[in-house]
């Protein structure tokens, strides 16, 4: 069994000293301080993520994602043809990101996240998982700008996204996983979002994974496990419904399972971790199961981001002492 | 008064800068909370004879003492605390209300004030209150098993306060709800809060709600236990409008959103002429009023001012030439 995390983790810590990204940030909008000094600040608060993940014992971690604005924009800005328009609601959140419009037809400008992925494999104890925001979701979350409809969008950005992914492998990641954050709120466009899962992962070797939030796959789930990835990444906190499904997961698919809720403060108590890993480990077996929060940490306050996952190596083991 | 195409506001003013650093100067400990009431006050008295001098008919205090809308009344209810920072977007942060323990309301939280800035003109200030279902959907919750309770509890709280508004002498009382159209799903527990709220109420009870997908919800909106919807429509071309005309049951009151409140350009007068002309069109200007989408705070002073005289002016010209009076 695997700990791992979703993917963002807060970028402020109320620790008077630690690199405050905050006041660098301003300091930066305010040309105090050049872009070079802002990505030093974001470097150093980036190792000190890592080490929070490592500390608490995550045998995967990701890189925090620091230095994402959100999970749209930061790959949107690296793809030729976006612009980036005013706030938006993400979901249900009262969170805000900033709505990517392709003004013309999007093409690639190089690799978005693969000095990210080699800067934190290269401070991390532990393996680092590689994240990117899938096409469909991408596409979704975004305006269609010249674009005539939506499949047009997501089959432009697959290929862009697969170069991603296939140079995040040669700069050797060996777990790289897709954000789709949209596909459960629009099942209808299971097809699509198949059709691009395939060609986003296409000759694709790593280790790969879909990871879903914010709601439960009833209706898709058969397709949503035929997909081509290794991992399925399913949140139980607000899809509890997902309990249901995990018994049709095949064999050969590993289950990322989101069992403590990163959009709330209240601590979950060891043995609620442990009784969600056991009620998951009598469908999957605990070497298929990865074990993570509902979804990125970004909501919560530091502190309580980090005791969620303290917790949550905690409730793991003792799951897998009770299970073995 | 005449009770035709009356104008009002949503709630909101941008602070003047002289509060601005005085919560910072109270936070050193450098200005007592006295000081920094006295100075609140002040802006509260600006900001009603700015109504008065555009013409608005149904004002608002300008919610100068609050800092937000949702910790304003969770720092004065029992039961929250205050989290960590937490990212609402980019590189803005806040503290978001943690319920640790039953909600409840000990004292009035918004009576004096509401009293204070109504002492200061003839025309109906509005008492402007937080809903319930909003209030916990930007807290964490740490003490109730489910969404309900903790929806139910707080709505007892807001009641409470609506009730005491209302004794004192406040005539209309919103309720906003900005986080209502996000889920469909949440409808129905939001409008039983709602019920909660207004339930026994002497007063015309409104409620803001921002945009959202409002085709969806609209039979719970059509029937939410308030008298007027409040709905932001510039930002959503007036769909909303549609919506109405296809609903011929309606019968509420609504204000219109005929300003962009995140945009700094002024709306030329004929744009917001046509906008109120759109309105007239599904209502009678007895149902109708007209405001800005949503409050102003995040404009500039000088900005905001002449978004309400835009308005103000553009109610004056369509009466005169529909021959309203």
């Amino acid at each position: 069994m695997i700990t791992t995390m979703v993917g963002n983790y807060p970028k402020i810590s109320p620790d008077a000293k630690a690199p405050s990204l905050r006041a660098a940030i301003s300091r930066f909008d305010e040309s105090r301080i050049t872009l070079e000094e802002l990505k030093r600040v974001e470097d150093e608060v980036t190792r000190e993520v890592i080490q929070d993940q490592v500390d608490a014992g995550l045998d995967l971690v990701t890189d925090g994602q620091i230095r994402w604005d959100d999970g749209q924009t930061y790959i949107a800005r690296g793809i030729q043809g976006f612009t980036i328009n005013g706030l938006i609601r993400y979901f249900d959140t009262n969170t805000y990101y900033r709505h990517p419009i392709p003004e013309k037809k999007l093409a690639t400008n190089g690799a978005i996240t693969v000095k990210d992925y080699e800067f934190a494999a290269a401070n991390s104890a532990r393996p680092v998982k590689a994240v990117v925001t899938g096409p469909y979701s991408l596409a979704r979350l975004s305006q269609l700008g010249c674009y005539d409809d939506l499949r047009s969008l997501v089959m432009d950005l697959v290929p862009i996204l697969n170069r991603e992914a296939k140079a995040l492998q040669a700069a050797g990641a060996s777990v790289i996983q897709f954000d789709e954050p949209s596909i459960l709120k629009h099942k209808e466009d299971i097809d699509l979002f198949a059709e691009a899962i395939e060609a986003v992962t296409d000759g694709v070797t790593a280790t790969t994974g879909v990871c879903t939030i914010f709601g439960d796959a009833s209706g898709v789930h058969s397709r949503l496990f035929g997909l081509p990835v290794n991992i399925i990444g399913l949140d139980f906190v607000m899809g509890p419904g997902n309990y249901d499904l995990v018994g049709d997961l095949p064999q050969d698919k590993t289950l990322g399972a989101g069992i403590v809720d990163a959009r709330n403060t209240r601590l979950e108590t060891v043995e609620e971790i442990t009784e969600s890993i056991k009620r998951l480990s009598a469908s999957v077996s605990p070497d298929r199961l990865h074990v993570n929060p509902s979804c990125g940490l970004d909501f919560l306050p530091r502190p309580n981001a980090r005791a969620k996952l303290v917790r949550l190596v905690e409730g793991a083991k003792k799951a897998q002492e009770e299970l073995s | 008064m005449s009770d035709k195409l009356l104008t009002t506001a949503v709630g909101s003013y941008p602070k003047p800068d002289y509060i601005t650093r005085a919560r910072s100067q109270l936070l050193r400990g450098e200005i007592s909370s006295g000081e920094l009431e006295e100075l609140e006050k002040q802006a509260t008295a600006y900001w009603i004879q700015v109504q008065e001098d555009v013409g608005m008919d149904v004002m608002v205090d300008g919610e100068m003492y609050r800092g937000d809308m949702v910790a304003y009344f969770a720092e004065n209810m029992e039961g929250f605390t205050n989290s960590g920072l937490v990212r609402s977007y980019g590189n803005r942060y806040y503290r978001k209300p943690i319920a640790t323990g039953p909600i409840g309301r000990a004292s009035p939280m918004t009576v004096d004030w509401w009293k204070y800035a109504q002492s200061l003109t003839d025309k109906p200030v509005k008492g402007m209150l937080t809903g319930p279902y909003t209030i916990v959907d930007w807290s964490f919750n740490e003490y109730y098993p489910t969404r309900e309770a903790f929806i139910m509890d707080t709505a007892r709280a807001v009641h409470d306060e609506a009730m005491d508004l209302a004794k004192a002498g406040c005539k209309y009382i919103q309720i906003d709800e900005p986080a209502l159209s996000v889920r469909p799903e949440e409808m129905e527990i939001a409008a039983r809060a709602f019920a909660v709220v207004t339930d026994g109420l002497d007063a015309f009870t409104i409620t803001h709600i921002c945009y959202g997908d409002f085709a969806k919800v609209f039979p719970h909106l059509a029937t939410f236990p308030v008298d007027m919807l409040d709905m932001e429509m510039t930002n959503s071309d007036f769909d909303f409008l549609d919506l109405i005309r296809d609903y011929p049951s309606f019968d509420k009151y609504l204000a219109m959103g005929v300003v962009d409140v995140h945009n700094h350009v002024i709306e030329p007068l004929d744009k917001v002429k046509a906008g109120i002309k759109m309105g007239l069109e599904v209502l009678t200007p007895e149902r109708l009023y007209i405001d800005p989408d949503c409050g102003l705070k995040t404009r500039m002073v000088d900005e905001s001012i002449a978004k309400l005289q835009v308005i103000s002016d553009a109610v004056r010209e369509v009466k005169e030439e529909l021959g309203i009076e």
